[in-house]
């Protein structure tokens, strides 16, 4: 401790008289320095990862990060702190007393991206990617699924016997994912949580079952694949409303033990989940802990403490 | 009581009152849900011929839920003015429509009327009522009321500033909040939904936008739309709240399911008497919406237009400051398309204000309903016409935390300039005074929220 | 759990006096149930603060650490504390007494009698800042368009931190306190410092040990040396007022819009007026000669700011130590609790642009260049060598995240093979994530420490304590140099 210590004092005084003995001398930041070292000794003994494509571009639209519209404000820069504190759309100026064409048009944009979520389908090269293989509900058509939720609790026959056939019986933890009100949250974002998902349950030593894709899901549908399944623990991936900020939002429901007539408050909800809401990759990590804390406390919902 | 009748050659003969009211609804998603809605239009039409016949003791004395099973009800029945029903309980519902229509009924001699029915007569009469009848008789009822100013008078459409943010960052909202302000909205509350329902965070926003209206001296109101419970949490550590907000259900179950009960209700109501820090004597602010007894099953087989009304019976028992119904936030299950948007807005807005209530829209939808920005521009116009007391003002109509769309704050300035309406007089005063408005119009530095910097 | 309340102390050992205060941070829930947890100090409650103390030394300058050390002890036990119950916090060592042998010494004794809380040490610029804090102008500066200074005076050093918009974006500290010279029977002068000399001689002024000083000469000096200042932090003139100036100059204009001055000088200007050398030397300094002439310069409004009282004056320091130099990282953090607390961390920054996040090999080049970095800076130690702080990721996808962690982890194992522990602080909220892909490869060697949603700059210091209900990690940024283009 003492040692310890002695070394921390001595490293912070140090510290301290070197820059007293700078005297205002600029500091060279290690970005500087950072730079020279990288021409001056390239790659020492370990071999960087193969350069592959650009991380990927996300196909989804341009988000309505406000730019101000406002010819003469009266403080500009206070104007963009403004804008940079909200993601609402503000600073748009007006023509009479209507939105300019441009913010208009945004707003058309955008809720045009929602629709497509809603009515949108997901793509299957994603679910190929995780080899999650397809139930359906009741639901039947999307109208209808829209109009009655109780049709999108309950899977058809034929995808009962299909679960029953490949999937593992009685796992400790089971991931579902489905589309929910937007297709588009799974396409953006399953590739991100799904895996940190599998990396947190790895961690903590957790068993996964088979995991799968139901179309035209509600989020109760957990309890009809809980009574198929009997899983210690359920988590449903699922695309939430969308709304014009994101329409690629999702949310993961957490179920300790899922069966028929489980009500709201027991489960555990985190949502949010998209690029510029709850980090995708740390949602997945979390989730792994929220998991780990059920079959610890063999509990969800109200019931579970964090 | 008669149940049945015959239309274009076809009898029907309805089992009870409840089916009645259920058939005689305008066609609704909400109601084929529950499983009550009528089969076609000829049988609608059946229910609303059978229903305009009955009179309206056949109303009370065959309640669809009655006193004994719900505090509802209670409230509803404890309410009545008996020698005033009396005078009327043999009129029937298309009498009463007829009354509430003609020029004998000014807005006194409705308001007067109205101490004599129960929310489910008003919910009647609605049945029987075109989208123009509901427009032409709310237009002739004003409620004013005060809470810090006054709104509610002839002329004025008012609006509630929305400025909430996802993360309910203080700084964020008040960019909200100086936008909508330099737009002329926010006469009848600026009022937040927290994404946290917290006392510590409820008091954040009530301090902040109290510094706001302090340091502007602005002439309104606040209000963080928490839970009940939270907010009287807050207002107990001292924070400064003008409004008190619930949202309401027209059943006591329901009202279980937002964890709230009449007892609740009373208490928050004395808190607000005694530690309000508002002028009064208004201080609520409710919210209701069709279909949410259904979402928590607790509509006991009863029509979302009349378990709506109910909530209005309930809320005339604390003289709110402001009520409105959020018309399209519950989702396509129970209003599927603008149509049912529209005349669901049309509807609340009568009954409300057949009520004696103070009623504002929140003219909305969300994104999987098959509703866009033009309906909203409908309904808004129509309700305006109608003489709806606010609106809610939201940037650019999208609403980053709950995220549904309303009305904007330029759609608000629209509603205004087409049809000569002005902000409340004290608010349109401070717009002079700051700036921003004269006569009624905005000026060139209307728009600009860095005004308020 | 939704809230919980830590104790965090404070101590000032400055040139002149020494005060400490007890405080209580509350931690709530500032997340909705739906999201990730986050939890922020949502109320600071002063519990005691104690008398203000001469600082007992030895000699001149250096600090007698068992009289602070008695001093602390009174004070615990008046409070009525308990040393272990102190779970956060910051000890300041101000002023002239900043030296190695006193920090050495005041550490050792601190850590032995004022519970295990995180020590900060000495730093002119964290201290300038504090003091801001605790004088209540980075709150002012929220609600201004301009800029607030507070410029806090003590015995040996003025320093000074200008705020805008609630963020602190530069400091400066200058050869500027009361105890700068020293009296004794009224007019005799005892002590010059050193460090003013060369200013003396560029304003013409003399003023010498052993001489015996009039009202009228004194008045001169301590009007010049205040006016300097004021010249320096209103960007009047920079040149002669410079030579008062420690450490790294200012960069850049900063029109002051409001001014305080705290510390004890600014708590000696609303003082009775000085009219005599008795006046003067009450405390055998001329400290309330500089708080008097300060006081004039206020009221005769020669310079284009706004002066303003501080809420704290001698105490600012103190108060900004104990009760605004915690912060708390994201909830949702990789730790192993019982590698916590640590202490006196230097930060490494490894800055992304997007460019180079989109190429695999420009990742593995700027990890490789700034872990050469921290080879060179740091000594080998089986412990930790120093955090290393990520930023400019924005977005983290799943594949990019694999390449970060497998980047960070050949390579921290190449560079720092007997470190034992690595700790990574992210400024997004991605330190779970990435920590549990750190510990998924190095699977205990080194362990992983990894959190996030604290900003850090090159040249700071950092603190972990221990955490609270799990997760929640209370952190002491020190910062020891301040970013240009803050």
């Amino acid at each position: 401790m003492e040692q310890q210590l002695d070394f921390l004092v001595d490293k912070v005084v140090a510290e301290l008289q070197k820059k007293l003995a700078e005297l205002g001398e600029k500091t060279s930041g290690p970005k500087a320095e950072a730079a020279v070292e990288g021409k001056a000794a390239p790659q020492q003994g370990i071999a960087p990862v193969t350069a592959t494509k650009p991380q990927e571009t996300h196909s989804a639209p341009a988000e309505p990060k406000g730019t101000a519209l406002i010819p003469n404000p009266k403080w500009k820069e206070g104007l963009d702190e403004l804008l940079a504190s909200t993601p609402a759309r503000i600073g748009v100026w007006r023509t009479g007393v209507r939105p300019l064409t441009k913010t208009m048009l945004q707003l058309r944009r955008d809720h045009a991206a929602a629709v497509d979520a809603v009515y949108g389908e997901v793509s299957q090269e994603v679910l190929d990617q995780f080899s999650l293989f397809t139930v359906e509900t009741q639901y039947d058509n999307t109208e209808n699924y829209l109009k009655r939720p109780d049709m999108g609790r309950v899977l058809t026959e034929e995808s009962v016997r299909l679960i029953q056939e490949r999937c593992q019986k009685r796992p400790q933890v089971q991931i579902v994912v489905s589309d929910g009100l937007s297709a588009s949250a799974v396409d953006a974002n399953l590739k991100d949580v799904l895996p940190s998902l599998m990396d947190s349950l790895k961690s903590y030593g957790l068993s996964c079952g088979t995991p799968f894709f139901v179309k035209g899901g509600r989020v109760a549908s957990m309890d009809h694949i809980g009574e198929i399944l009997e899983p210690e623990v359920l988590v449903l991936l699922i695309g939430e409303r969308p709304g014009l900020v994101t329409a690629h939002s999702m949310s993961a429901y957490m179920c300790y033990r899922p069966r028929k007539g489980m009500v709201e408050s027991e489960r555990t909800v985190i949502s949010n989940i998209h690029r510029q809401g709850t980090s995708p990759i740390e949602a997945g990590a979390h989730i792994g802990t929220i998991l780990a804390k059920m079959l610890e406390q063999k509990a969800s919902g109200v019931k579970l403490v964090l | 009581m008669n149940t049945k009748t015959t239309v274009l050659g076809q009898t029907y003969q309805f089992r009870d009152l409840k089916e009645i009211f259920a058939k005689a609804n305008e066609d609704k998603s909400g109601d084929q849900l529950a499983g009550i809605a009528a089969s076609d239009s000829r049988e609608r039409v059946a229910a609303k011929q059978v229903l305009a016949d009955l009179t309206l003791a056949d109303i009370r004395n065959n309640p669809m839920l009655p006193p004994e099973e719900d505090e509802v009800s209670r409230v509803i029945e404890e309410g009545i003015n008996e020698k005033i029903y009396n005078e009327i309980k043999n009129w029937s519902v298309a009498e009463l429509r007829e009354y509430i229509l003609s020029h004998e009924a000014g807005e006194s001699e409705i308001k007067r009327i109205s101490r004599g029915l129960t929310s489910e007569m008003i919910a009647a009469t609605a049945k029987l009522m075109s989208n123009l009848d509901l427009i032409t008789a709310a237009a002739k009822i004003r409620v004013v009321t005060h809470c810090n100013t006054a709104i509610g008078q002839q002329g004025v459409l008012a609006s509630r500033v929305q400025p909430n943010h996802p993360s309910d960052s203080v700084q964020g909202i008040k960019a909200s909040l100086y936008e909508g302000l330099s737009y002329g909205i926010g006469d009848a509350v600026i009022g937040i939904n927290p994404v946290i329902d917290t006392a510590d965070s409820v008091k954040d926003i009530l301090n902040m936008t109290k510094e706001v209206m302090d340091k502007w001296a602005i002439p309104t109101q606040n209000c963080v739309l928490a839970h009940v419970t939270t907010q009287m949490r807050a207002i107990r550590q001292g924070a400064p709240a003008d409004l008190i907000f619930q949202s309401l259900a027209g059943s006591e179950k329901g009202n279980k399911a937002f964890g709230i009960d009449v007892k609740l209700l009373d208490e928050a109501d004395e808190l607000m008497r005694k530690e309000g820090t508002s002028y009064g004597p208004n201080f609520w602010y409710f919210e209701t919406g069709q279909g949410s007894e259904l979402s928590s099953e607790a509509h006991f087989g009863i029509d979302q237009v009349t378990m709506e009304a109910r909530c209005y019976g309930l809320a005339r028992k604390y003289n709110p400051f402001i009520v409105n119904t959020v018309v399209g936030f519950i989702g396509p299950e129970y209003l599927y398309d603008s149509r049912q948007v529209i005349r669901a807005g049309l509807e609340d807005h009568y009954m409300g204000k057949m009520h004696g209530l103070p009623m504002g829209c929140d003219v909305c939808y969300t994104n999987h309903m098959k509703v866009d920005q033009n309906d909203m521009d409908n309904l808004g116009i129509l309700l305006s016409a109608a003489g709806v007391n606010f609106v809610i003002g939201v940037a650019m109509a999208d609403d980053v935390m709950l995220n549904y769309q309303s009305t904007s704050f330029h759609d608000i300035a629209a509603f205004r300039e087409v049809l000569g309406l002005r902000p409340a007089p004290a608010f349109e005063k401070w717009l002079e005074k700051i700036g921003i408005m004269e006569n009624g119009k905005l000026t060139p530095i209307a728009g600009d929220p860095t005004i308020f910097m | 759990m939704d809230e919980q309340w830590i104790q965090s102390v404070g101590i000032d050992v400055g040139t002149s006096t020494t005060k400490m205060i007890v405080s209580r941070l509350r931690l709530g829930r500032m997340s909705s149930t739906f999201s990730l947890p986050r939890y922020q100090i949502v109320e600071r409650q002063l519990l005691y603060a104690s008398q203000v103390h001469s600082t007992p030394l030895l000699g001149f300058d250096e600090i007698d650490a068992e009289g602070i050390g008695a001093i602390l002890q009174a004070e615990y036990e008046k409070a009525q504390i308990s040393l272990s119950s102190i779970k956060s916090g910051a000890v300041i060592i101000t002023g002239e007494t900043a030296s190695k042998k006193n920090a050495q010494h005041i550490v050792h004794l601190l850590a032995e009698r004022s519970g295990d809380f995180v020590v900060a040490t000495a730093g002119a610029d964290l201290e300038g800042v504090l003091a801001g804090k605790g004088a209540g102008a980075e709150k002012r500066s929220q609600a201004l368009q301009g800029t607030v200074v507070n410029v806090d005076i003590g015995g040996g050093t003025a320093n000074a931190a200008y705020f805008q918009r609630g963020r602190a974006i530069a400091t400066v500290t200058f050869h500027v306190g009361g105890r700068l010279i020293r009296l004794e029977r009224e007019d005799v002068v005892t002590y010059v410092s050193p460090n003013i000399q060369e200013w003396l001689k560029a304003k013409g002024l003399h003023i010498a040990v052993g001489q015996r000083v009039g009202l009228a000469e004194l008045t001169e000096v301590a009007t010049q040396m205040a006016r300097s200042m004021l010249d320096y932090l209103t960007g009047k003139e920079r040149h002669v007022s410079g030579l008062l100036v420690t450490g790294p100059h200012l960069r850049g204009e900063f029109p002051v819009e409001e001014l305080t001055v705290s510390g004890g000088v600014g708590q000696l200007m609303t003082g009775p007026p000085v009219r005599s050398m008795a006046d003067v030397s009450r405390y055998g300094d001329f400290g309330p000669l500089l708080g008097y002439v300060l006081q004039q310069e206020r009221e005769r409004g020669s310079y284009p700011v706004r002066w303003l009282d501080p809420e704290q004056t001698v105490r600012a320091t103190v108060i900004g130590a104990g009760m605004q130099s915690t912060e708390i990282s994201g909830s949702t953090v990789h730790i192993k609790p019982e590698l916590l607390p640590i202490k006196n961390i230097p930060i490494l920054k490894l800055e992304f642009t997007e460019e180079q996040l989109a190429d695999p090999a420009r990742i593995h080049q700027e990890v490789a260049a700034i872990y050469q970095l921290g080879e060179r800076l740091f000594d080998k130690t089986t412990g930790i060598p120093f955090a290393l702080a990520i930023s400019g990721v924005g977005y983290c996808s799943y594949a990019l995240l694999q390449t970060i962690a497998q980047e960070l982890a050949d390579q921290y194992r190449h560079y720092f093979a007997e470190s034992r522990t690595m700790v990574v602080i992210c400024e997004t909220d991605m330190a779970k994530a990435l920590g549990q892909g750190l510990a998924l490869r190095c699977k205990g060697e080194p362990e992983i420490i990894c959190i996030d949603q604290v900003r850090v700059e090159y040249g700071d210091y950092i603190d972990l304590g221990e955490p609270i209900s799990g997760t929640i990690i209370p952190v002491v940024v020190k910062t020891l140099a301040f970013d240009e283009k803050a």
